[in-house]
């Protein structure tokens, strides 16, 4: 193991031997999931990606800088990386030291405005040049869902561009000044798609430009094969697949849109603006982080309502994965000053179910824990062993808090789908422990609530999640 | 030399063959004259390559076999191995075939400079090769956990030092790929002198008791890294001193170190200048850099009218082979 008796330690990450991040602290976990990666998943930040095979192939501890985009800022960093031996897994150990944010550094705006013409010029499927007037002069379609506006144009020539396609939002008599016409959204004869029309002058007066250059840059990929073979949404098959795999695709993209843009506003990118409006912009975003989480939380509710939802039955070591759920949620408590209490380290209690459904059900219910108790609680996780019925052995991980508590008649709503007890400006989907429940009664438990334990001092709701125990003397 | 026209024996052919390859080496021998006397004669000053650098790579070379050789004949003979040395014909042997691996080679070469270079700081500028300001400014910091890292970093810094005065290079400071490029030319080595092979047990304690972050360079980037922005800082060469300055300077112009540090001698000052402009110094700030580091140079001002990622484009274009480490 990598010394790390310093404070420069940022967030610690494990590996697999398929390069998969299995765990990681709340900045790395965070990155990944920018990254459009999951935990477990893929690692999904290139430049540690790399790093992470390099040492991996060499078999060496290695140390480097690393830097990654967010989306939103540059993150950089120095990472650690300590191969583990076949027998932990054949995986990487990643610590990441110094982890530092920067504002995406925007060069001047003359040459920002270049580097978005390049980007538009190389992304666009469709192109052509304009007259001074702009009466299309030639077109070039490269997408299939083109040829028909090139066909149009082929069959009455010479008209202004504007009278082939579906202005969106512009009802104004056409042609308008090319400014305002520039970056305007319109629609094509024969797509399916949106596209985004640039305009951009030719010739050396700007006031007058001899002509343009007539982009068509669509706003989405051809739809085609959008399967992204995952695994659970070929178990979901068969099943209507409303949300998950048919809405969910087409509404991040419009919602992460709204969410950078109003980042933008936020973070002032584009110009000085009253402090007002950049809280708006604030909100607007938290608004759109919301919408994102709960499209994930509708895209596994559908997998776990699935007819042919099952999960894999693997050894589990509950106080494993309660500490690796914390790990993760560190940092949050950390910021409500709330101290987790996590079973120690020779707690060994295992059951059968599977692993990263656990780690779901523990994340969902720790972080209520933390989201609903006062600041400065303690949130204490414990593993228990039990008899069950007809001499099933069943094991058990419970989650008490500090916080108000639930009554009997919340109990028996508080897993309802929708559920939100009443709360409506948190954030919450009204699914989590929904579909922690369902998760857990997939794997042959249950997910359970009940009041303050009939002595304890403080009040607070105690969440049960109890799962059959792995078979003793069976070999690992 | 004609041919016999007769049936020639195989002993004659192998003579032959033997006389051929050892003109062809010869022939190598002398195309190498030519180069390294003009580049000699060329400058006079300060070249390049001079005797002492030759002479420290030379030993650098010979040290890494060295530790190479030992680390198989501990693995080998265990205890027993102490205190005997290993034949000098062997470590030659070995010595030269690292040599003959160019990014070996190139980064024996740099780490040559660099020491040679921080002499002549020390000498023309009182810069202390081993504390500088900046470094105990670092060592002084509040946060605990930087101030550690400035001393690792502080005796990492005076083993190089030391090591240097000895023509050393421990194995364990080598960049990671060098490090198995290294092990890789000793375990060829082996194979093809019919010699046993090495030991799969002393590649693997070699490989386990490896930690880039703790090698000098690992520590300098750990601590260039922790400086966050306040790394601007370690771009003054009198107050960073040599090496926190080299590492700085790669980091923001995103280079191979070794670039950087070859970067400061005379006979680069064009690399340089565009790497303090790449990294977004103006041309004053150059030029005071350049006052510390070669008086005699001067830059010309237009330096300051070139974007920086112009100068990062136009680094980033040059070849630099000396030390093509792939990073």
């Amino acid at each position: 193991m990598i010394e790390r008796g310093d404070t420069l330690l940022a967030a610690r990450g494990l590996t697999d031997a398929d390069d998969r991040l299995v765990n990681a602290d709340e900045p790395l976990a965070e990155l990944q999931i920018a990254c459009g990666g999951r935990i477990p998943g893929m690692l999904a930040v290139p430049e540690l990606l790399e790093l992470v095979r390099q040492a991996r192939g060499m078999g060496l501890r290695i140390a480097r800088e690393f830097g990654a985009h967010d989306g939103e800022e540059l993150v950089t960093g120095f990472v650690r990386i300590q191969p583990r031996p076949d027998s932990e897994g054949a995986g990487c150990e990643v610590l990441v030291e110094n982890w530092q944010r920067h504002p995406r550094t925007l060069a001047g705006a003359g040459e920002f405005a270049e580097q978005l013409d390049a980007i538009d010029r190389a992304s666009a499927e469709a192109s052509g040049r304009l007259d001074a007037r702009q009466r299309v002069q030639l077109v070039n379609a490269g997408a299939p869902d083109a040829q028909e506006l090139e066909q149009a144009i082929a069959r009455e020539p010479g008209r202004v561009w504007t009278d082939y396609v579906t202005l969106q939002g512009i009802a104004h008599r056409q042609p308008l000044h090319w400014r305002l016409l520039d970056g305007a959204h319109c629609l094509l004869p024969g797509s399916q798609r949106s596209w985004r029309i640039r305009l951009l002058p030719l010739g050396s007066e700007s006031t007058a430009p001899a002509g343009f250059e007539w982009l068509l840059v669509p706003e989405e990929p051809l739809a085609e094969a959008t399967g992204h073979g995952d695994e659970e949404k070929q178990a979901a098959s068969g099943h209507s697949r409303l949300i998950g795999s048919a809405l969910t695709p087409v509404l991040r993209q419009p919602i992460a849109r709204i969410i950078a843009n109003a980042e933008t506003i936020r973070a002032r990118l584009a110009g000085p603006l009253r402090e007002e409006y950049t809280e708006y912009a604030g909100t607007i975003a938290a608004a759109g982080q919301h919408l994102s989480g709960m499209l994930d939380d509708l895209a596994d509710l559908e997998v776990v309502e699935a007819p042919g939802f099952s999960t894999a039955r693997e050894k589990v070591d509950l106080a494993d994965a309660a500490r690796r759920a914390a790990g993760i949620l560190g940092v949050r408590a950390q910021g409500r000053d709330i101290v987790l209490d996590l079973p120690g380290e020779g707690d060994d209690c295992l059951a059968t179910a599977e692993f990263r459904r656990v780690l779901q059900v523990l994340m969902n219910v720790i972080g209520n824990a933390i989201a609903y108790s006062p600041a400065g609680s303690r949130v204490t996780v414990r593993t228990h062993r039990a008899e069950g019925e007809e001499g099933q052995h069943r094991v058990a991980v419970t989650v008490s808090d500090e916080g108000p508590g639930v009554t009997e008649q919340q109990a028996t709503r508080i897993f309802d789908k929708f559920e939100r007890l009443g709360r409506d400006n948190d954030g919450g989907s009204g699914l989590g422990l929904y579909i922690s429940r369902r998760l857990a009664r997939a794997m042959g438990g249950d997910l359970t609530v009940s009041g303050p334990e009939s002595g304890a001092e403080v009040g607070g709701a105690v969440f049960r999640l109890d799962l059959p125990a792995y078979p003793a003397g069976k070999p690992a | 030399m004609a041919q016999p026209a007769t049936s020639i024996s195989g002993d004659l052919t192998s003579v032959e063959g033997l006389l051929r390859e050892e003109l062809a080496r010869g022939d190598r021998s002398l195309r190498g004259v030519a180069p390294v006397l003009a580049h000699m004669l060329a400058s006079p000053g300060n070249a390049m390559v001079t005797d002492a650098i030759v002479a420290r790579v030379r030993g650098m070379l010979e040290h890494l076999a060295r530790q190479l050789l030992a680390a198989e004949r501990a693995e080998r003979m265990g205890d027993a191995a102490r205190g005997s040395a290993d034949p000098p014909e062997d470590v030659d042997a070995l010595a030269a075939r690292l040599a003959s691996d160019h990014v070996v080679l190139g980064h024996s070469y740099v780490l040559a400079m660099e020491s040679h270079l921080a002499e002549r700081l020390e000498r023309r500028a009182s810069v202390d090769p081993v504390l500088s300001p900046l470094l105990q400014e670092l060592i002084a910091s509040e946060k605990p956990a930087t101030a550690e890292l400035a001393m690792a970093t502080l005796a990492a810094q005076s083993r190089f030092i030391q090591s240097q005065r000895r023509m050393d290079m421990p194995l364990a400071e080598l960049p990671a790929e060098l490090f198995l490029s290294v092990i890789e030319c000793w375990q060829n080595a082996a194979s093809e002198s019919n010699r046993e092979d090495v030991p799969r047990g002393a590649v693997d304690r070699l490989k386990r008791s490896y930690d880039e972050g703790a090698s000098r360079g690992g520590l300098l980037a750990r601590l260039v890294s922790a400086m966050g922005n306040g790394a601007v800082a370690a771009l003054e060469l009198e107050h960073a001193g040599l090496a926190l300055f080299a590492t700085a300077l790669a980091s923001r112009t995103r280079q191979p170190r070794d670039n950087a540090v070859i970067a400061c001698h005379e006979s680069q000052a064009a690399r340089l200048a565009l790497a303090f402009r790449a990294a977004g110094m103006d041309a004053a700030a150059i030029e005071r850099q350049f006052l510390v580091l070669e008086p005699g140079i001067s830059v010309p001002e237009v330096i300051g009218k070139l974007a920086p990622d112009r100068a990062q484009a136009i680094l980033a274009q040059s070849e630099a082979r000396v030390m093509d480490i792939e990073r």
